[in-house]
């Protein structure tokens, strides 16, 4: 058990610069998510932890060693991957005991060892067979298995669930949580599953281009998004992005555009004060809106006619227009609208966000 | 009524197919098998006649034959070897990155992917240079030693040896270099991340991982050197001081006019062949147990 920390972690190859200025303290026992869309360098992050790729220029510890010239091996790491990486030609006893082997650890150590991995995961059934007898989700399992026997510092996860279908992939997420509950390694994960990350993570680094976005805990970065990007990256369905005017009228702030009016809460006035007369996005989640009634106040509510109605059993989602502007709502599911509907929708004051439109920051 | 309709239908689908394998290798080789069995000869006056296994065992008797036999086994395993050899290490190279790659992968393919015609004069000419120049006297002191040593002819087969190895080694090393492309990279990454051995990896990983491949490669090697009858003749102009089986047959059936014990031999080492390569067949798709 181990802590792991990034220190101005870079990757560059020929023409891409994949890594960017990376620093990140992992701390020890933490499950870590790391989670972007493709390309965003989050792979090329926990490969460069691994050893799988060279550092271009920075530093990465783990423990109290600084590894950057270690071998893989050396690094007291176990890593599971998207496509298992089980070797066909071995039954799933030795694909567990393989690192061990060449580690040369004696048998009756190997042994128990993958007994007790097998137990944990409930594949004492399929050591005897090869992985192509395996289903998607048996393969995982032997996959987590053969990092677990290690008993590494570290469990690197590289988009492990990706292949299984969705059902599947509900359910090993809650195993991995319980497994990592369990044996309180630290764990690095890599998805671009927002709700994995959101799930499974103690905290998630959300990255784009190779930067950083942000760091925090999963309910701190869909409450407190630091800027446009995290906020539409977490949450599902995104959340809604409107270009308004800050306005000054009768002694408040007021954002608007055409078939859109809202005051702004005063808990964000303050801030929001310099950006008079400029344009700013204003962010709204769909779960943040709702069917006005007469007690909602004029000044946080706005019209809009039905586009789509999309009725999710639990919940409805609908497509509106306000004026020319999109917006996604998620409604109780008791709401009975159909297409070219009017219906006036109340937002929550204190969850609105707003961001700079130049440098995407939330003010 | 349909079900018999279909099963019409069925053969007719499969006639193409049917034709093409019944003329193009059921036939030949049945007639091939029935020669065997015959007197044949275009210098025969009267009918050709039935003779059984007499010309399998005069072959038999034969020392040439054990000769030719000797040789070619030899021959065939010898390159096979070498060619796995050097194709492996070729393929390992070429699997990884580095700068100007292509240009050695272009280098490492010419001599397979030039007309054997063309490939054999290049190295007629490697080893025997048609410009007097200090190259072509070294080489020419060479063959006299290698001959002089091992007696007329070595030289001849050294080369041809050689060539074979030559030309084989890039095949293979491209034939496997595609293997290792389609091995997915996870396989070896996780091997790196258990051992620092680059030895203990390749022989407990990469060379099981590219067991079909390896199997396939050995199966091709030995094939094409025991058919090779015209890379010997070309580079050796029919003289020949050490036949092959192939170069033998030739020789007695076109040369001898006795087509029925070159039939005979031709066809001596198959089941030798077929049972080695039966042996291969099991190991790139080895019959495996299904689930429960």
């Amino acid at each position: 058990m181990a802590q792991v920390m990034m220190k101005d972690l870079n990757k560059k190859y020929d023409e891409v610069h994949a890594v960017k200025d990376v620093n990140l303290h992992i701390r020890d026992k933490e499950f870590i998510v790391l989670v972007g869309p493709s390309g965003c360098g989050k792979s090329t992050t926990l490969r460069m932890v691994a050893g799988l790729e060279e550092i271009t220029a920075g530093e990465i510890t783990i423990g109290d060693r600084v590894v950057n010239d270690l071998p893989p091996k050396d690094r007291d790491i176990a890593m599971v991957f998207q496509n298992y990486a089980l070797y066909p030609h071995m039954t799933v006893y030795d694909n567990m005991a393989f690192g061990l082997k060449m580690r040369k650890f004696p048998k009756p150590e190997i042994a128990k060892r993958v007994g007790d991995a097998a137990e944990i995961l409930g594949i004492q059934e399929l050591l005897k067979r090869k992985p192509r007898q395996l289903s998607g989700g048996q393969r995982q399992r032997v996959a987590v298995g053969r990092a677990i026997v290690r008993h590494p510092q570290v469990f690197l996860f590289d988009e492990p669930l990706s292949n299984l279908d969705a059902k599947l992939r509900v359910q090993m997420r809650v195993e991995l949580k319980r497994l990592h509950e369990r044996l309180e390694t630290t764990a690095i994960y890599v998805t671009h599953d927002q709700v994995e990350a959101m799930t499974l993570g103690d905290r998630v680094v959300v990255m784009k281009d190779g930067w950083i976005q942000q760091v925090g805990e999963p309910l701190e970065l869909y409450g407190k998004p630091a800027n446009r990007f995290v906020a539409g990256f977490i949450g599902s369905p995104s959340m809604n992005f409107v270009d308004v005017t800050v306005a000054d009228a009768s002694g408040a702030l007021w954002v608007e555009t055409a078939g859109l009016r809202v005051k702004v809460p005063p808990a964000l006035s303050g801030r929001l004060g310099a950006y008079k007369s400029q344009h700013v996005t204003l962010g709204i989640r769909p779960e943040d809106l709702r069917v006005a009634s007469g007690s909602d106040s004029a000044d946080y509510s706005f019209d809009t006619v039905v586009e789509v109605v999309e009725p999710l059993g639990s919940e409805i989602l609908l497509d509106l227009k306000a004026g020319p502007n999109v917006i996604v709502a998620r409604v109780e599911p008791t709401v009975r609208v159909k297409h070219g509907d009017k219906m006036r929708l109340a937002l929550h004051p204190e969850r609105v966000r707003f961001f700079d439109n130049k440098t995407e920051l939330a003010i | 009524m349909g079900r018999a309709r279909d099963i019409r239908l069925a053969y007719l689908l499969l006639a193409p197919a049917l034709i093409l394998l019944v003329t193009a290798l059921a036939y030949p080789i049945g007639w091939e098998i029935w020669t065997s069995l015959t007197d044949l000869s275009p210098l025969n006056e009267g009918p050709t006649a039935f003779v059984g296994l007499e010309n399998y065992r005069r072959l038999a008797a034969d020392p040439a034959f054990w000769r030719a036999a000797t040789i070619t086994v030899v021959f065939a395993a010898v390159t096979c070897a070498v060619k796995l050899a050097l194709g492996l290490g070729l393929a390992l190279l070429l699997a990884r990155p580095f700068r100007g790659r292509a240009l050695v992968f272009m280098a490492i393919f010419l001599p397979w992917a030039y007309p054997a015609s063309v490939s054999v004069i290049g190295w007629y000419w490697t080893l025997s240079p048609p410009i007097p120049t200090a190259y072509s006297v070294f080489m020419g002191n060479m063959k006299y030693a290698v001959d002089s040593a091992l007696g007329g002819g070595a030289w001849a087969f050294l080369s041809v040896t050689l060539f074979n190895i030559w030309r084989g080694s890039s095949f293979v090393g491209v034939f496997l270099l595609a293997g290792i492309n389609a091995i997915p990279p996870e396989l070896f990454e996780c091997a790196a991340l258990e051992s620092k051995s680059a030895w203990r990896r390749f022989w407990l990983v990469t060379v099981p991982l590219l067991k079909p491949f390896l199997a396939l490669a050995v199966f091709l090697a030995l094939t094409t050197a025991f058919a090779d009858l015209a890379n010997v003749w070309m580079l050796t102009a029919g003289r020949i001081v050490y036949p092959v089986i192939g170069t033998h047959a030739y020789w007695l059936a076109i040369h001898g006019g006795q087509f029925g014990p070159a039939s005979a031999l031709s066809l001596a080492l198959a089941p030798f062949l077929i049972a080695v390569l039966f042996l291969l067949f099991r190991m790139f798709d080895p019959p495996e147990r299904e689930p429960a």
